[in-house]
Protein backbone atom coordinates (compact mmCIF):
# COMPACT_ATOMS: atom_id res chain seq x y z
CA UNK A 1 0.00 0.00 0.00
CA UNK A 2 1.18 3.30 -0.78
CA UNK A 3 2.49 5.52 1.96
CA UNK A 4 1.42 8.88 2.46
CA UNK A 5 2.65 11.40 5.33
CA UNK A 6 0.81 14.82 5.42
CA UNK A 7 1.97 18.25 7.12
CA UNK A 8 -0.36 21.12 6.34
CA UNK A 9 0.23 21.94 2.73
CA UNK A 10 3.26 19.29 2.14
CA UNK A 11 2.79 15.47 1.16
CA UNK A 12 5.48 12.68 1.29
CA UNK A 13 4.31 10.16 -1.05
CA UNK A 14 6.35 6.60 -0.87
CA UNK A 15 4.94 4.34 -3.35
CA UNK A 16 4.29 0.15 -2.90
CA UNK A 17 6.13 -2.18 -4.14
CA UNK A 18 9.88 -1.82 -6.07
CA UNK A 19 8.54 -0.90 -9.44
CA UNK A 20 6.15 1.94 -11.09
CA UNK A 21 5.04 0.54 -14.16
CA UNK A 22 1.73 -0.26 -16.10
CA UNK A 23 0.51 -3.39 -13.56
CA UNK A 24 1.22 -0.88 -10.77
CA UNK A 25 0.28 2.41 -12.01
CA UNK A 26 -3.58 2.31 -11.26
CA UNK A 27 -3.60 2.25 -7.81
CA UNK A 28 -0.56 5.31 -7.45
CA UNK A 29 -2.87 7.56 -10.22
CA UNK A 30 -5.70 7.27 -7.89
CA UNK A 31 -3.42 8.30 -4.79
CA UNK A 32 -1.66 11.12 -6.60
CA UNK A 33 -4.93 12.46 -8.06
CA UNK A 34 -6.40 12.69 -4.86
CA UNK A 35 -3.27 14.55 -2.95
CA UNK A 36 -3.46 17.11 -5.60
CA UNK A 37 -7.14 17.63 -5.53
CA UNK A 38 -6.65 18.34 -1.37
CA UNK A 39 -4.39 21.17 -2.23
CA UNK A 40 -1.10 19.49 -1.29
CA UNK A 41 1.37 22.45 -2.64
CA UNK A 42 4.93 20.66 -2.16
CA UNK A 43 4.33 17.24 -3.53
CA UNK A 44 7.57 14.53 -2.48
CA UNK A 45 7.56 11.39 -3.98
CA UNK A 46 10.27 8.92 -2.29
CA UNK A 47 11.57 6.50 -4.63
CA UNK A 48 13.43 4.86 -1.99
CA UNK A 49 11.83 1.58 -2.31
CA UNK A 50 11.47 1.78 -6.22
CA UNK A 51 13.96 -0.18 -8.33
CA UNK A 52 12.40 0.38 -11.86
CA UNK A 53 10.28 3.17 -13.32
CA UNK A 54 8.95 2.24 -16.82
CA UNK A 55 7.81 4.93 -19.52
CA UNK A 56 4.35 4.90 -18.43
CA UNK A 57 5.39 5.77 -14.62
CA UNK A 58 7.75 8.48 -16.23
CA UNK A 59 4.32 9.69 -17.83
CA UNK A 60 2.32 9.53 -14.04
CA UNK A 61 5.24 11.35 -12.66
CA UNK A 62 5.20 14.39 -15.44
CA UNK A 63 1.38 14.05 -15.13
CA UNK A 64 1.29 14.94 -11.46
CA UNK A 65 4.13 17.49 -12.20
CA UNK A 66 1.60 19.02 -14.57
CA UNK A 67 -1.00 19.23 -12.05
CA UNK A 68 0.89 20.43 -9.57
CA UNK A 69 2.40 23.16 -11.96
CA UNK A 70 -0.95 24.42 -13.26
CA UNK A 71 -1.76 24.59 -9.05
CA UNK A 72 1.24 26.83 -8.30
CA UNK A 73 2.73 23.72 -6.54
CA UNK A 74 5.59 22.06 -6.73
CA UNK A 75 7.00 18.36 -7.51
CA UNK A 76 10.34 16.41 -6.02
CA UNK A 77 11.67 13.40 -6.30
CA UNK A 78 14.10 12.09 -4.08
CA UNK A 79 15.56 8.73 -3.05
CA UNK A 80 16.03 7.97 -6.70
CA UNK A 81 18.50 4.84 -7.59
CA UNK A 82 21.53 6.41 -9.62
CA UNK A 83 19.71 3.83 -12.43
CA UNK A 84 16.76 6.05 -12.14
CA UNK A 85 18.50 8.94 -12.10
CA UNK A 86 20.42 8.35 -14.89
CA UNK A 87 16.87 7.76 -17.02
CA UNK A 88 14.88 10.29 -15.76
CA UNK A 89 17.92 13.09 -16.80
CA UNK A 90 18.03 11.11 -19.84
CA UNK A 91 14.50 11.80 -20.26
CA UNK A 92 15.03 15.87 -19.49
CA UNK A 93 12.82 15.85 -16.28
CA UNK A 94 15.14 17.44 -13.66
CA UNK A 95 14.83 20.16 -15.95
CA UNK A 96 11.50 20.70 -14.74
CA UNK A 97 11.62 19.50 -11.63
CA UNK A 98 14.14 18.51 -9.23
CA UNK A 99 14.65 15.25 -9.22
CA UNK A 100 17.62 13.49 -6.54
CA UNK A 101 19.14 10.53 -5.91
CA UNK A 102 19.87 8.35 -2.89
CA UNK B 1 17.16 -19.38 -18.77
CA UNK B 2 18.48 -22.55 -20.33
CA UNK B 3 22.07 -23.23 -22.44
CA UNK B 4 21.12 -24.01 -26.06
CA UNK B 5 23.76 -24.00 -28.91
CA UNK B 6 25.85 -21.11 -29.30
CA UNK B 7 24.44 -18.81 -26.97
CA UNK B 8 25.05 -19.21 -22.87
CA UNK B 9 21.18 -18.50 -22.21
CA UNK B 10 18.26 -18.85 -23.91
CA UNK B 11 14.39 -17.63 -23.08
CA UNK B 12 11.41 -18.10 -25.05
CA UNK B 13 7.92 -17.20 -23.64
CA UNK B 14 4.67 -16.98 -25.31
CA UNK B 15 2.83 -14.89 -22.99
CA UNK B 16 -1.44 -13.52 -22.72
CA UNK B 17 -1.22 -9.60 -23.62
CA UNK B 18 -1.96 -8.20 -20.55
CA UNK B 19 -0.03 -6.60 -18.16
CA UNK B 20 -0.49 -8.80 -15.14
CA UNK B 21 1.13 -12.02 -17.65
CA UNK B 22 4.24 -9.45 -18.02
CA UNK B 23 4.61 -8.79 -13.94
CA UNK B 24 4.38 -13.29 -14.24
CA UNK B 25 7.43 -12.93 -17.10
CA UNK B 26 9.38 -10.79 -14.77
CA UNK B 27 8.83 -13.16 -11.94
CA UNK B 28 10.19 -15.97 -14.07
CA UNK B 29 13.07 -13.40 -15.91
CA UNK B 30 14.68 -12.33 -12.32
CA UNK B 31 14.91 -15.99 -11.17
CA UNK B 32 16.38 -17.42 -14.28
CA UNK B 33 18.57 -14.20 -15.02
CA UNK B 34 20.64 -14.85 -11.73
CA UNK B 35 23.02 -16.33 -14.13
CA UNK B 36 23.60 -13.11 -15.71
CA UNK B 37 23.97 -10.70 -12.74
CA UNK B 38 27.63 -10.87 -13.39
CA UNK B 39 27.81 -9.60 -16.87
CA UNK B 40 24.90 -7.79 -17.73
CA UNK B 41 23.30 -4.82 -16.39
CA UNK B 42 19.86 -6.49 -14.82
CA UNK B 43 18.29 -2.92 -15.41
CA UNK B 44 19.07 -2.11 -18.65
CA UNK B 45 17.88 -5.41 -20.04
CA UNK B 46 14.76 -5.33 -17.97
CA UNK B 47 13.81 -1.92 -19.18
CA UNK B 48 14.42 -2.73 -22.31
CA UNK B 49 12.52 -6.39 -22.58
CA UNK B 50 9.74 -3.91 -20.37
CA UNK B 51 8.99 -1.51 -23.37
CA UNK B 52 9.12 -3.41 -25.75
CA UNK B 53 6.02 -5.74 -23.91
CA UNK B 54 4.39 -2.74 -23.10
CA UNK B 55 4.59 -1.91 -26.42
CA UNK B 56 3.01 -5.09 -27.93
CA UNK B 57 0.53 -5.35 -25.25
CA UNK B 58 -1.37 -1.94 -25.42
CA UNK B 59 -0.59 -0.96 -28.98
CA UNK B 60 0.03 -4.21 -30.79
CA UNK B 61 -2.86 -6.42 -28.91
CA UNK B 62 -5.07 -3.93 -27.37
CA UNK B 63 -4.47 -5.74 -24.13
CA UNK B 64 -6.42 -8.22 -25.65
CA UNK B 65 -5.89 -11.62 -23.03
CA UNK B 66 -7.13 -13.84 -26.54
CA UNK B 67 -4.19 -12.00 -28.06
CA UNK B 68 -0.58 -13.82 -27.63
CA UNK B 69 2.58 -11.82 -27.48
CA UNK B 70 6.43 -13.59 -27.55
CA UNK B 71 9.62 -12.78 -26.14
CA UNK B 72 12.87 -14.02 -26.81
CA UNK B 73 15.68 -13.31 -24.73
CA UNK B 74 19.58 -14.93 -25.83
CA UNK B 75 23.19 -14.07 -24.09
CA UNK B 76 25.97 -14.57 -25.10
CA UNK B 77 29.33 -13.14 -23.58
CA UNK B 78 27.95 -9.77 -22.69
CA UNK B 79 25.80 -9.48 -25.81
CA UNK B 80 21.75 -9.77 -25.01
CA UNK B 81 19.68 -9.90 -27.98
CA UNK B 82 15.95 -9.55 -27.27
CA UNK B 83 13.17 -9.83 -29.81
CA UNK B 84 9.45 -9.10 -29.13
CA UNK B 85 6.69 -10.44 -31.60
CA UNK B 86 2.59 -9.58 -31.17
CA UNK B 87 -0.32 -10.44 -33.39
CA UNK B 88 -1.04 -6.78 -34.43
CA UNK B 89 -1.08 -5.15 -37.30
CA UNK B 90 2.33 -3.04 -36.52
CA UNK B 91 2.88 0.57 -36.53
CA UNK B 92 4.44 2.62 -38.89
CA UNK B 93 7.54 2.77 -36.52
CA UNK B 94 9.52 5.37 -39.28
CA UNK B 95 7.13 7.80 -38.43
CA UNK B 96 7.05 7.16 -34.55
CA UNK B 97 10.86 7.06 -34.98
CA UNK B 98 10.81 10.53 -36.25
CA UNK B 99 8.95 12.53 -33.66
CA UNK B 100 9.90 12.22 -30.01
CA UNK B 101 7.81 13.39 -27.10
CA UNK B 102 7.53 16.40 -25.96
CA UNK B 103 9.47 16.68 -21.86
CA UNK B 104 5.79 17.29 -20.47
CA UNK B 105 3.72 15.00 -22.52
CA UNK B 106 2.51 12.36 -20.28
CA UNK B 107 2.94 9.48 -22.82
CA UNK B 108 5.16 8.65 -25.80
CA UNK B 109 8.60 7.67 -24.22
CA UNK B 110 8.74 3.95 -25.05
CA UNK B 111 10.40 3.57 -27.99
CA UNK B 112 12.74 6.92 -27.18
CA UNK B 113 14.21 4.37 -24.05
CA UNK B 114 14.51 1.19 -26.95
CA UNK B 115 16.61 3.73 -28.90
CA UNK B 116 18.82 5.47 -25.78
CA UNK B 117 19.50 1.64 -24.50
CA UNK B 118 19.67 -0.30 -26.85
CA UNK B 119 23.28 -0.31 -28.93
CA UNK B 120 20.76 -1.55 -31.76
CA UNK B 121 16.82 -1.46 -32.77
CA UNK B 122 15.59 -3.47 -35.58
CA UNK B 123 11.54 -3.65 -36.90
CA UNK B 124 10.31 -5.82 -38.81
CA UNK B 125 8.56 -3.78 -42.18
CA UNK B 126 4.78 -4.57 -40.54
CA UNK B 127 6.50 -3.18 -36.98
CA UNK B 128 5.04 -6.10 -35.03
CA UNK B 129 8.38 -7.35 -34.21
CA UNK B 130 11.08 -5.74 -32.50
CA UNK B 131 14.77 -6.91 -32.40
CA UNK B 132 17.22 -5.26 -30.08
CA UNK B 133 20.39 -5.69 -29.63
CA UNK B 134 22.61 -4.33 -25.58
CA UNK B 135 26.28 -4.90 -25.63
CA UNK B 136 27.47 -4.64 -21.71
CA UNK B 137 30.81 -4.26 -22.19
CA UNK B 138 29.89 -1.05 -24.71
CA UNK B 139 28.66 2.26 -24.27
CA UNK B 140 25.29 2.82 -25.49
CA UNK B 141 25.74 4.11 -29.39
CA UNK B 142 22.56 3.36 -31.55
CA UNK B 143 23.08 1.78 -34.90
CA UNK B 144 20.20 2.49 -37.22
CA UNK B 145 22.61 1.31 -40.60
CA UNK B 146 20.20 -1.37 -40.95
CA UNK B 147 16.76 -0.44 -39.54
CA UNK B 148 13.65 -2.52 -40.97
CA UNK B 149 16.06 -4.72 -43.25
Amino acid sequence: MTQVTRENNRAVVQPSGDTIVAATLPELRLTMRDIVGEGVRDLVIDLSGIRMVDSSGIGLLIATYNSMRKLGGRLAVVNASNELLELFRSMRMHQHFSVTGN
Amino acid sequence: MTHAGRFDCVLHRSLAATVEAVEEFFVEFHRRSQAMMERVNCFEAELLVREALANAVAHGSGADPRKQVQCWLRLRGKRLLIAVADEGEGFDWRAARAKSAGDLDCSGRGLEILYRYANQVRFNDRGNLVTMIKDFDKRNCHDTSNEGK
